[in-house]
């Protein structure tokens, strides 16, 4: 187990070095950062003071390794809107960013599991129909379509619940609505397709055959061998979090972390940017992680196959 | 196998014959959009930039609108029809483009892996795995902070979207090809790895990777209109259907068929190509279920 432990952390670890690296190499490749940060009409000497000031002159390696010291120590430089610390403004946004995400999540795993379970259990009935047709409609809908109708729906049409801002609870319930729909969606037709391929299985019939309760055959044999493709899905809906929020926040006027990038892209605030990029590809590694971890315990032979490795 | 000699009680029940409605309607659906971004020209009544100021946030027919604008005016008077054929022919040239893009990319590096191994199938193995670690949306924007906007860095940018599941494939395909006997024969009878590759093995994976680009199309098209719902995609005076979703969300309330008919064509067509792609996935490749 240590051993397995090991290689996914080793893992982890090359994937993040890669994140940082992609991170140097699109700033440096975009150009001349003295150049960006100075303005394109800073008098030359100014330029060439600033380039030594920040090392700049130096070789790339020596840049690039510099980059990653001051990334372990945390600093990942400063907005070029307001000369704050990025992480400090990026930290600022997390929390309205998890009030969605959060609630969005539990609304994916609460109705997206068991409706792939039940359309599964019966499969071709009406339930399973309908489900399906649902999940098709969840994957084809982009969340700003859906974001959109609902706020022409509730907000423009009956006047139930606001269309955008942060100043009460009821300003999160289409965001969170918006998120939990799509997702769920998808969590139903992968939880269902999961589920078939495991009925199909020899054990399934055997378990029936000897007289094993059916009840006691779809909780005790179905459920958790259909877990491990489940549990794959739901770890990248954890490690995307951020992502997902992206274009909802946008339409919702949310001030998370997905508004901030949105803004810091049209701003071309690079540092705001990095710091951003970082923080997803470390949850998304971590999401990882964990889910390696949640198959070795669901599943002893994926622990074992490492070993050989 | 003694396993098919049990009765199956959890066999599905066979397949329809013939072609499924749904299906029918997806293969019309796309024709037609297909025909609308070819004939664009002639097609749209006016000009996606012309100004008709006398019939400013006009209505579509049938919700008190005036003849010439069937589907209503935005707030310069321009035809949203007009708009919305020329957004259309974006959308499809963007999504066509990005896709091709990324097949030849993905295909190319796992052959490339699959024929060098060693150091290179560990770099490309490398560069698969960071671009599954992070979500595309992500990697664009950052991108897009980067390098600023144009045209072909969007098409290239959404090109590299999902080369990674091509190059997973390619890969594994092409390293289980080389162990069968017909790549080492035309091997043996001295092809250059281009003829072995491009002659031999690509045609025989070829509907895997057409599968693959079929599942891939409505995710670029969603992320092409997503990006330019942002802002951050095509960039005005150019027209696409995101950006014209992203336009009339500044008019819901006033104007909301703005918005409506570009998000109904995006929905329309994501689906039809997710139900297209899932008939030819079950016709070509039994498979991959």
């Amino acid at each position: 187990m240590l051993r397995f432990l090991g290689f996914r952390l080793l893992r982890a670890a090359v994937t993040i070095v890669l994140v940082v690296s992609f991170a140097f190499l699109v700033l440096r490749l975009s150009g001349d950062p003295a150049q960006i940060i100075m303005g394109a009409d800073a008098p030359p000497e100014a330029v060439a003071a600033f380039r030594q000031a920040w090392g700049l002159e130096e070789p790339l390696y020596v840049q690039y390794l510099r980059y990653f010291g001051a990334i372990l120590r945390g600093d990942l430089g400063r907005s070029m809107r307001d000369g704050r610390e990025a992480i400090t403004l990026v930290a600022e946004r997390i929390p309205a960013t998890l009030a969605l995400t959060v609630p969005a999540l539990l609304i994916k795993l609460c109705i997206g599991i068991p409706a792939g379970i039940t359309a599964a259990l019966h499969r071709n009935s009406l339930i399973d129909r309908a489900v399906m047709v649902l999940a098709v409609a969840g994957f084809t809908v982009p969340s700003f379509v859906l974001g959109l109708l609902l706020v022409l729906v509730f907000a423009v049409q009956l006047g139930w619940l606001p269309s955008g801002g942060q100043d009460s609870w009821r300003h999160a319930i289409l965001p969170i609505v918006t998120m939990g729909v799509g997702g769920a969606a998808v969590l139903a037709r992968f939880t269902r397709s999961a589920m078939l391929e495991v009925l199909g299985q020899p054990y399934i019939r055997t378990a029936s055959a000897k007289g094993v309760p059916w009840r006691a055959v779809v909780w005790g044999h179905a459920l958790p061998n259909a877990a491990i493709p489940t549990v794959t899905i739901i770890g990248f809906m954890v490690g995307s979090l951020i992502a997902g929020a992206v274009v909802v926040e946008s339409v919702f006027s949310w001030p998370g972390v997905g508004r901030l990038l949105v803004v810091a892209v049209a701003n071309r605030d690079l540092a705001v940017v990095q710091c951003i990029l970082l923080l997803v590809a470390a949850t998304m590694v971590t999401a990882n992680l964990v889910v390696d971890l949640l198959y070795g315990a669901l599943d002893p032979r994926l622990r074992n196959a490492v070993r050989g490795a | 196998m003694s396993e098919a000699a049990l009765p199956v009680t959890l066999a599905p029940p066979a397949a329809p014959r013939g072609l499924p409605a749904l299906v029918v309607f997806a293969g019309v659906w796309l024709l037609l959009m297909l025909g609308i971004a070819l004939l664009a020209d002639v097609v749209s009544p006016y000009g996606y930039t012309a100004l008709d100021l006398r019939n400013r946030l006009s209505p579509p027919i049938g919700f008190g609108g005036v003849a010439p604008h069937p589907l209503g005016t935005d707030e310069l008077g321009r035809d949203v029809l007009s708009r919305l054929v020329y957004s259309i022919r974006m959308s499809l040239l963007i999504a066509f483009g990005a896709t091709i893009i990324g097949a030849v990319i993905g295909t190319t590096l796992g052959f490339l892996a699959a024929h060098c191994r060693g150091v290179v199938d560990q770099v490309v193995l490398a560069l698969v795995d960071f671009s599954a670690s992070l979500p595309f949306l992500i990697l664009a924007l950052s991108v897009l902070a980067f390098f600023g906007n144009s045209l072909t860095l969007f098409v290239c940018l959404l090109g590299l979207h999902a080369w990674e599941r091509y190059a997973r494939i390619a890969r594994g395909l092409a390293v289980s090809a080389g162990a069968q006997g017909y790549a080492a024969a035309v091997r043996q009878l001295g092809a250059s790895p281009w003829r072995v590759y491009g002659r031999h093995v690509l045609p025989n994976i070829a509907s895997t990777l057409i599968v693959s680009m079929t599942l891939a199309f409505p995710e670029i098209i969603l992320l092409e209109s997503g990006l330019s719902f942002l802002g951050l995609g095509v960039q005005p005076p150019e027209t696409s259907l995101g950006s014209m979703v992203g336009y009339g969300r500044e008019y819901l309330t006033r104007a909301p068929w703005i918005l409506l008919s570009p998000a109904a064509v995006i929905v329309l067509t994501t689906f039809s190509v997710s139900v297209l792609g899932d008939w030819l996935r079950d016709r070509l490749d039994p498979t991959l279920r």
